[in-house]
Parts: structure tokens; sequence; C-alpha cells
């Protein structure tokens, strides 16, 4: 048996079989691979910066990460929002150390150079000791990334010029996604700031697990289940009502029965709240999509975020190395609640999906150790299973995307996966396959669709 | 409620405050929590609130539905994480993690009534996990004691998490 290294330049479909179902372990912890992920996914996809909700007026900002790289997210004048290095063009020391604020410089802790909103140089300490021609101001601000677009209160960035439009990014998981988004008239938002942990896993270990990772929970968080439900175990799954759904790498795996995250949640009025709304829910986004709500679900958005419809967690898993993320997560509501709802939501995620939450505790040990073990230098070499529900995929009327029967399944993990090789192994983005075929094409507003979506 | 200052403390309430913070974390760190939850009040408000990092000079308002929280727990919240513990599902903690609380910095600050203290105190928590890994924790804590009889009730606690990042996966622990 020969223990190879990786190359630069790698064929990385040898690293998995998604027709067979199995891939390598390498692709956890190997540091060569990581930085080849930081270059082809993380500076070419579109990346989620914030909700608009947490910068609403001019000179908010926030600070975050694509991928490795320090950003701010900040709130202009004119109510655009720009995207920037957070990196001093000076010597590149970090611009701004707080997490949010409202403001109308960064100035730079080592020599003082002071840029505005939009990351314009607008002067420094001691401007005397430069000299006519040593320096353009135009030329030395903050560099903005190639483009910043919003989905219905998601703001997205990317360092891709060619990257295609956001719209065309999500695709046909638009229809999933208003789910969350425009599931009642208002929108979103997010309360109640953002906690931050940091875990020794790789990043794709998160994804995988909220993409399509029903499977686990009955097993892993049996505890928290019967604590938060009079010892009663996880509810069964209905394998006939149940479904995976993959739209070039982003996937949501869900139920039909309406209450079985909200009742996990465990915050009756909250229930109560959405039994209201379910009938204009109905109206606005269908019947069908007005009981996946609520639902037993998880998803993720390609490459790094992930939440639970229903029970209302937000969370983007921020890669810090092949064999560490930080998990930051938030709690996103629809506008329109009345606050004593917003604040029963509020406590519910903290007590399910928080770091001290009754179901989020049971987790990270398991991705932490998958990676931590899977590095071993004869384990890596071995293969993982991904072959759950290999042939129950189906052509569903209503639902769009490779949608596969039976909610335990490996079936989104596999499309995600899938959608990563085609990032690492295509330079040209327009040569990109979309997985599968779009349904929605241009249309702008899923609630627009024609009946046949809107059923 | 109104704090009036204490000064100084009874040497009494003092010491017998403090014995009543190790008692409560030896209980906690041998997980006798049953123990641990006798000597809670049954009107118990058990807080740990959200930090982040702002400019000292921002003045932005506060967010508005008040800060996050990690954990707003009442004695049936407390009791339903300690059966989770007590369940014998709970994965991740079997073979048991070693978890060791030291407590400092005590200080006997007021007395809002007359059986009840205003106490500060830092707690260190070393926590060995199953994997070997070792975290250390350290946060500041305000409670308010309620003496009834003999014993001292835990009223109320407020818990500041030093971190701005956890550097844990999951906050497993009581505080
Ligand atoms: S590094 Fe920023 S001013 Fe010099
Ligand atoms: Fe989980």
């Amino acid at each position: 048996m020969r223990f190879e290294r990786i190359g630069r330049e790698p064929d990385y479909s040898r690293y998995m079989d998604l027709k067979e179902g199995w891939l390598d372990r390498r692709i956890f912890s190997d540091a060569d691979i990581y930085e080849e992920e930081l270059y082809r996914i993380f500076a070419r996809s579109w990346l989620f910066v914030a909700h608009e909700s947490q910068i609403p007026k001019a000179g908010d900002f926030l600070t975050t990460h694509m991928g490795e790289d320090a950003v701010i997210v900040a709130r202009q004048a004119d109510g655009s929002i720009r995207v920037m290095l957070n990196s001093c063009p000076h010597r590149g020391n970090k611009v701004c150390f707080a997490d949010a604020g409202n403001t109308r410089r960064f100035v730079c802790n080592y020599h003082g150079w002071a840029f505005d909103t939009a990351g314009d140089l607008k002067g420094m300490h001691e401007e005397y000791c430069y000299d006519d021609g040593d320096i353009d101001f135009k030329n030395h601000g903050l560099k903005n990334v190639a483009k910043v677009s919003s989905y219905k209160g998601l703001v997205f960035a990317t360092f891709n010029g060619d990257a295609p439009s956001l719209e065309a990014w999500l695709g046909d998981f638009r229809w999933y996604l208003d789910m969350i988004l425009d599931n009642e008239e208002g929108g979103t938002e997010f309360i109640g700031g953002c906690i931050k942990s940091v875990m020794s896993a790789n990043w794709k270990f998160g994804v995988e697990n909220f993409i399509g990772d029903a499977y686990h929970a009955g097993w892993t968080h049996d505890s928290g289940c019967r604590s938060m439900n009079d010892g009663m175990p996880f509810p069964p799954i209905d394998m006939e009502n149940s479904y995976h759904a993959s739209v070039n790498g982003h996937g949501w795996e869900f139920g039909t029965e309406g209450v079985g995250d909200l009742v996990l949640l465990g915050r009756p009025k909250v229930m109560d709240y959405y039994n209201k709304i379910r009938p204009k829910m109905a109206e606005r986004l269908g019947e069908m999509r007005s009981k996946i709500f609520g639902s037993v679900a998880s998803a993720s958005i390609f490459p790094n975020v992930s939440f639970l419809p229903g029970i209302s967690t937000f969370r983007q898993w921020q890669p810090k190395g092949p064999m560490q993320f930080e998990l930051k997560t938030w709690v996103i509501v629809n506008k329109n609640m009345p606050d004593d709802i917003k604040e029963e939501v509020t406590k519910g995620v903290m007590q399910t999906f928080g770091p001290g939450g009754t179901f989020e505790m049971d987790d990270g040990e398991n991705w932490e150790n998958c990676t931590t073990v899977n590095r071993g230098v004869v384990t890596r070499h071995e293969r993982l299973h991904y072959r759950c529900g290999i042939g129950r995929q189906i052509e569903h009327d209503t639902l769009p995307g490779i949608v596969y029967r039976g909610q335990y399944n490996d079936a989104n993990q596999r499309g995600f996966y899938q959608r990563w090789l085609d990032m690492m192994t295509h330079d040209d983005f327009s040569k990109m396959p979309t997985r599968p075929e779009p349904r929605l094409g241009n249309v702008a507003e899923t609630r627009d669709l024609p009946g046949l979506f809107a059923l | 409620m109104l704090d009036r200052p204490l000064s100084p403390p009874p040497v009494e309430v003092i010491v017998a405050v403090t014995q009543a913070l190790h008692c409560e974390a030896r209980l906690l760190d041998n997980e006798d929590f049953d123990g641990w939850l006798a000597m809670l009040d049954e009107d118990i408000c058990y807080r740990m609130e959200l930090k982040s990092r702002r400019f000292r000079a921002d003045r932005s308002p506060p967010l508005p539905v008040g800060p996050g929280v990690i954990f707003n727990e009442d004695l049936g919240r407390l009791k339903l994480r300690v059966d989770r513990l007590k369940s014998g599902f709970v994965w991740a903690e079997d073979p048991p993690n070693f978890i060791r609380r030291a407590i400092s910095n005590v200080e006997v600050v007021a007395r809002p009534a007359e059986n009840e203290v205003r106490v500060h105190s830092v707690l260190i928590m070393h926590r060995n996990r199953i994997d070997g890994t070792t975290r250390v924790l350290t946060a500041a804590r305000t409670d308010l004691w309620r003496g009834e009889g003999q014993a001292w009730l835990l009223v109320a606690r407020d818990i500041v998490l030093d971190h701005s990042v956890l550097p844990d996966s999951n906050l497993n622990a009581f505080f």
C-alpha cells in the first residue's frame, strides 16, 4: 500500500465516488486540500456576511470573515452595503477589532491611517511625512470585495468578479429558502447578538450535519430529546413523506408534518403563533411549503451556512485551518412577530441549540473526534460510507432540486460533496455544472411561480 | 431592589456564604446534582448573558430585544438539564469528563433584605474531556443568597463569561 502526499494540483475526483457513495477521509484534515479549499471554494463562492437587520443605519458595521480573510461589513449613507478587507494597506494590520457598532471612521492602531466606512483613505497621523507623489489616496483604501448582494435580508459577498448573480447561485434553492425568509409579510431579522465558539473540527462536518443528517438526531440527541419531552425518545420518522432536496450543493432535509421542530423548540407559544399564521403562509407560499415549515428539518447553504427552520437557529462555520472552525450562531425571527414571541423564540433557541443548549451539547465532540481520529496516518486512507438511501431518488411534481425520498439519507451530503468536487475541479466558473437543471428559471419571486410549484 | 452597602459585613455571614459557594462547587464537581438542586431557591433565576467587543466610544443603542443570553433558566429548566445528565443517554459524558471548579474573590457586598446577601465571586473551571483535551473557562458571578434557617439558598445568579469566543464546543456544565 502506498501512502501518498497530495500535490498542489491533484485530481480531486480520487477523493470520492458519489455514485458508489464513499469519501476519502483526507479531505477532513489534509493541509494542502484545505489551502485549495480557501482558494477554490471560499475565494470564489458567494459567502454569507450579514443579515441586513444587523446593520440598519448608516455607519453601522460588523466584522466577520470570508474564508480566513477578515472583512468589515458596513452600511453606507446611501443605504447600500460595502464589504472590505479588514486589513490596512500600509502594513496590513487589522483595522477594526470591534465585533460590531456604529462609527464614521476606522483608524488603524499602528500608524493611524484613517478610512471612512466605504473604505476610502481619508488621512493619517503626521500626514506631512508623505511628499507629493508618495501616496495616491484613491488607491490606498481598504480593498472592497468584488460583489455584494442581498437575498431577502441575507447579505452575501464574493471575491470573485466572475461569480454568477446571487439569484443564480442560489438557484432553485430559493424555493426552499423562502420558507424561512419569507413565510410572513415583513421578512426576517436577527435578534440578540452572536455567539461564537471554537471547535477542533473540519468545517465540512458542521455543514454536512445540517445539510442532511437527520439520521444522527434520534441517537446523538436522545438525552436532549427525552429531557425536553417527558422522557419520550425522538419521534419516528415518516420515510414515505419526508425528503432530501439538493440544489447546487445547497440542501434541505425535511418532513411534511409541520410541527416536529416546533415541538423540539419546547415553546408552546411559538407553536401557537405559527399555527395562527399557517393559513396565511399557505396562501403566500402554497400548501406544500406551509406543511414543510416547522417539521423536523435542517438545511445548509453552500459552502458554510446552516439553519434550522422552525427552531430558528442560524449559523456559520468559519474555517480556521483544516482541523478547526469558529462557529457563529444567531437567532432569526420574523420581523412582524410580537416582542413576546421573539423573546420566546430566543429562549427556545438558547435552550436547545445555544452552546449551553440541550441539543447542541451533544454535537461538538462528535465532529471534533471525527476530525482528529480520521487524521491517523493509516486511518486517513480508509474510506467513509456515504451510501445511505442511494437508490431512493425520485421526480417530484412540487419539490425542485435533486429529490430523494426518506429523511434518513446521505443524499444531500452527496450533493454537497459533488458541488465541493465541482468547485475544486473547474477553473472556469461558467463551465461549472448546474445540479440539477433549474426549474425556476428566471422567476424573480418564488411566490409568483406557476401553480405547479405553489401547490 | 435597592442594595444597602455593607461595611463591614458580619463575619459569620461571610463565612457561611463562602462555605455555601465552596460546597456548591464540590457537589457539582462530584456530579451530586440532586445535592446541588437542594441548594437552589424555588424562584431561582440563573442567567448568563452574551458579551461582544465594542469600541469604548460606541454609543449606539443596545439591541432591540435585549442582549442574547446563553442561560436564562428557572428551577424547572435546571431540573430538566439535570434529568438529561442523569438519563444515561448522554454519550459525550460517558466515560465522564473531569471537571474541577475553583471559587475565589468572594466578596459579600450588600444586604438587600435582613436574610439576603449579594455576593460577587470568581469561578475558574478546569474541564478535562473524554478525548483528553483540556479547557479552562473563567467567569465572574454575582449572586443573591437567602438564609433560610441553617441553610443558605441561591436565589439568583448572573454569570459573565470572560470569553468573546467560547474556547470549547459546548457549555455542558453548571457555573
Ligand atoms: S499598518 Fe495601518 S497605519 Fe500602518
Ligand atoms: Fe445534532
